[in-house]
C-alpha cells in the first residue's frame, strides 16, 4: 500500500498548494468580493466530477463490447468518485449562491444539470448495490452510465433553451483575469490529480473485493447446506 | 427488418389483446388521472385566473405518474419473465421484442391520455386544441422508450417501484421541459410552440435510436 | 453427430457455486436424463443447454455450435420447457401458439398439429390461465416442438402432467435429441438411454441406464 499512500500524499500537498493560491496568491474580485474564492474549487470539482463520469462512459462501452471485468470495475470506482465529486460541487455551487443571489438555490442550467447529474449517478451505485452481482449489475450498470452521460448535456441544454423563454437570473461571466485564470488552472489540475488517486484507491478496492469469494468457496467446499430449488 | 417489424407488431398486438381481454390496465389509470386532478385543485387553489398558469405543470405531473405505472407494468408481472425469457428463445430479436412491448405500453398511455386532456380541459376550463393533443402525444414517443426500457431493467432487481422513477425521470426531463413549454403555449402563455415540438422530435428520435440499441442488453443475458 | 459436448460448466450466483465443473456428452437422437434432488443444480444446467442461461466457464458446444455466442442461432434448433410454463393467462391456447409461430417465423398451419399432438385440440380457444396445470404444462410442451426444433429441453415436465404424461413425453421425445431433467428415475429408465447424476452442483457420474433399487 505504500505506492498508494505515496500517491494521496501528494494528492493532499497539491490541494494544499492549491489552497494556499487560492486565499494568498489570487486577487480578491471586483464585484463578488471574498465569496467568489469558492469558485475555484466548485468548478474544478464539477470538471472532475465530468471527467469521472466521462471514464464511466468509456469503460460502460468497453464493457458491453467485451465483457471485461477490468472495464467494469473501472466504471465503479469512477461513478463513486465522480459522486463524490458531484456533492462537492453542488454544496459548493450553493455557498457561492447565497452571498451573490441570496439564495441557496437557482434553477439555472448549471445547477439543475449538475443536480440531474447527480440524481442519475446516484441512481447508478443504487442499481449496482440491487442488482444481482456479476453480469447483470454490470451490464445493467453500463447501460445507466451511458444513458445518463448523453442525457446531461440534453437536460442542460434543455434549461438553457427554457431560460430563453423564460428569463432568469443571469449568470455571472467567466471572464478571468491572468492571474485568476492561473489560479484556476492549478487548483484545477490538483483537482484531477486528487481525483485520478481516488479512483486509482477505489479501482483497488474493488479488485480485492471481487477476488474474495474464490477463497471461501474452495475452504467451504463439500460441506454446504442443500439449497433450496432454483 | 420485416421480420423485425412482424416481430413488434406480434407483440404489441398480444399485449393489447391481454390488456383488452382483462382491462386491468386503462381503468385504473384514468381513475388514478382524475384523481390526480382533483387532488391537484385544492392542492393548488385553482380558480379561472391562475387555471391556465397551474394546469401544465399539473398535466405533466399526472402523465408522469401515470407512464410510471404503465411502462413498469409492461415488464413487471412475474409471470412476465417467464415468458419474456420464452419469447427471447426465439429467433425473435431483443430490439424487436422491446419495440413491440414499448408500442403497446405507448399506446395504453395514450388512452389514459385521451381521458386526461378532456378532463383537465373540462375541469380547470382550460384550451383544448390540436396543439396541446400533438404536443402530447410526441413526448409519450419518447417517454414510453426510455420507461420501457428502464422497465425491463428494474424488473428483475430489488426494489424496483423505488428503482424504476429515479432511474427514468432523468432521462425525462428534457421531454417535461419542452413539453412543458409546448402545451403552456397550446394554452395561452406567450413562447415559441414550434421550437419546443421540434426538441421533442429530436429527443424522440434521438431516444428511439439508443434505446433500440440498448435493448439486448437489457432483456438478453 | 454430437448434439451436446459440456466440458467443465461452472455456474456462480456470487459466492454461491450452483454448477461445478460438470461434464457429459450426448449424441444426435440420444435421450439424457438428469437426475439429482432438489437444489442440486438441475434447472441451473438446464438453463445453460436452452441458452437460457450462461454458464460463469466452462465450453459448451450444442450441435458443433458454441453455446455462448452463437445462441441466437442455436435458439431456433432448441425447444425448451421451463419449471413455469410462462403462457399469456389471457390468450387462448391456440393464440398462444400462434403468437409463438409469429416469433419463430413458422407457418400457423402448425398450431393445429401442436396442439394435437399435444391432446389438447378440444380446449384450443380456452384462455390459458384457465386451463388445468396439467393442460398448461402440455400447452408449453406444445409450444416447444411449435418450430421443429433438434434439441428438446424439459425440466421436470412429468411433475404436473397426469397418467398419460409419460406416454405423451415418449411420443414427443421421439426422433430429437433431449434432456430430461426429473426426480424419476423409473420414467428416466424408459424415457432415456444416458444419465447425469448431480448433486450440489457436482456431477456424481455420467452413464448409462442407472438401475435404483428402491
Amino acid at each position: 500500500m505504500t505506492r498508494y499512500t505515496r500517491l494521496v500524499a501528494a494528492a493532499v500537498l497539491l490541494m494544499l498548494v492549491a489552497g494556499a493560491l487560492i486565499f494568498f496568491y489570487a486577487p480578491e474580485d471586483f464585484l463578488q468580493k471574498e465569496p467568489q474564492r469558492i469558485f475555484y474549487l466548485h468548478v474544478s470539482a464539477a470538471i472532475a466530477a465530468f471527467a469521472c463520469f466521462a471514464v464511466v462512459l468509456g469503460a460502460s462501452i468497453a464493457y458491453l463490447r467485451t465483457e471485461s471485468l477490468r472495464a467494469d470495475r473501472l466504471a465503479r470506482a469512477a461513478a463513486l468518485v465522480g459522486v463524490v465529486l458531484t456533492t462537492v460541487t453542488l454544496v459548493m455551487g450553493m455557498l457561492y449562491a447565497k452571498p451573490i443571489w441570496g439564495k441557496f438555490w437557482t434553477w439555472d442550467a448549471r445547477l439543475t444539470s449538475t443536480l440531474v447529474l447527480w440524481i442519475i449517478y446516484a441512481g447508478y451505485l443504487l442499481l449496482r448495490r440491487l442488482a444481482e452481482p456479476g453480469r447483470q449489475a454490470a451490464r445493467f450498470a453500463a447501460v445507466v452510465g451511458i444513458f445518463g452521460f448523453v442525457d446531461v448535456p440534453i437536460v442542460y441544454f434543455s434549461v438553457t433553451w427554457w431560460r430563453t423563454q423564460h428569463p432568469g437570473p443571469v449568470i455571472i461571466s467567466d471572464a478571468l483575469p491572468p492571474q485568476m485564470l492561473f489560479v484556476f488552472l492549478v487548483t484545477m489540475a490538483c483537482t484531477l490529480f486528487l481525483a485520478a488517486v481516488m479512483v486509482a484507491i477505489r479501482y483497488q478496492i474493488e479488485t480485492l473485493t471481487d477476488e474474495v469469494p474464490s477463497p471461501v468457496v474452495q475452504l467451504v467446499g463439500t460441506q454446504r447446506e442443500p439449497e433450496p430449488a432454483r | 427488418m420485416t421480420r423485425s417489424i412482424a416481430v413488434a407488431y406480434a407483440v404489441a398486438r398480444k399485449d393489447l389483446t391481454s390488456e383488452w381481454r382483462t382491462r386491468e390496465l386503462v381503468p385504473a389509470l384514468g381513475q388514478f388521472v382524475v384523481l390526480a386532478l382533483v387532488i391537484a385543485n385544492f392542492g393548488f387553489q385553482i380558480d379561472s385566473q391562475n387555471a391556465t398558469v397551474i394546469a401544465p405543470g399539473v398535466l405533466w405531473l399526472a402523465l408522469v405518474f401515470a407512464g410510471l405505472v404503465a411502462f413498469g407494468r409492461a415488464f413487471a408481472a412475474e409471470r412476465e419473465q417467464a415468458s419474456l425469457e420464452a419469447m427471447l428463445l426465439t429467433p425473435a430479436s431483443a430490439a424487436a421484442i422491446f419495440a413491440g412491448k414499448a408500442i403497446a405500453a405507448a399506446l395504453l398511455l395514450i388512452a389514459c391520455e385521451a381521458v386526461l386532456l378532456p378532463a383537465l380541459a373540462l375541469m380547470f376550463g382550460t384550451p383544448f386544441n390540436a396543439e396541446l393533443v400533438a404536443a402530447v402525444l410526441i413526448a409519450t414517443v419518447g417517454m414510453a422508450a426510455l420507461g420501457c426500457l428502464f422497465a425491463a431493467m428494474v424488473a428483475r432487481v430489488r426494489s424496483r417501484e423505488v428503482l424504476l422513477p429515479l432511474l427514468t425521470l432523468p432521462l425525462w426531463i428534457p421531454f417535461i421541459v419542452a413539453g412543458g413549454q409546448a402545451v403552456q403555449v397550446a394554452m395561452g402563455a406567450s413562447g415559441s410552440y414550434n421550437q419546443a415540438v421540434a426538441l421533442l422530435i429530436d429527443f424522440d428520435i434521438l431516444f428511439v435510436v439508443l434505446t433500440s440499441l440498448a435493448a439486448r442488453f437489457v432483456l438478453d443475458d | 453427430m454430437s448434439a451436446i459436448v459440456a466440458h467443465e460448466i461452472t455456474q456462480r450466483f456470487g459466492s454461491d457455486v450452483a454448477l461445478d465443473a460438470v461434464d457429459f456428452a450426448l449424441d444426435e437422437g440420444e435421450h439424457l436424463a438428469v437426475l439429482g434432488d432438489n437444489g442440486a443444480g438441475k434447472t441451473t444446467l438446464l438453463r445453460i443447454l436452452a441458452t437460457a442461461a450462461r454458464p460463469t466457464s466452462g465450453q459448451l458446444a450444442i450441435f458443433g455450435l458454441d453455446a455462448v455466442r452463437e445462441r441466437k442461432a442455436l435458439r431456433a434448433q432448441i425447444g425448451y420447457v421451463a419449471h413455469a410454463p410462462g403462457l399469456y393467462p389471457a390468450l387462448s391456447a391456440a393464440e398462444n401458439l400462434e403468437f409463438f409461430c409469429s416469433l419463430h417465423d413458422v407457418d400457423r398451419k402448425r398450431v393445429p398439429e401442436a396442439l394435437a399432438l399435444v391432446g389438447l385440440s378440444d380446449v384450443a380457444r380456452r384462455p390459458a390461465g384457465r386451463l388445468s396445470r396439467g393442460e398448461q404444462q402440455r400447452l408449453a410442451i406444445g409450444r416447444a416442438v411449435l418450430h421443429s426444433p433438434r434439441l428438446l429441453v424439459l425440466d421436470e415436465p412429468d411433475a404436473s402432467l397426469d397418467s398419460d404424461g409419460p406416454d405423451l413425453l415418449a411420443s414427443v421425445m421421439r426422433g430429437r435429441s433431449v434432456v430430461l431433467a426429473t426426480h424419476d428415475h423409473a420414467l428416466a429408465n424408459r424415457l432415456c438411454q444416458r444419465t447425469v447424476m448431480l448433486s450440489n452442483g457436482r456431477s456424481l457420474g455420467a452413464g448409462t441406464r442407472l438401475r435404483v433399487v428402491r
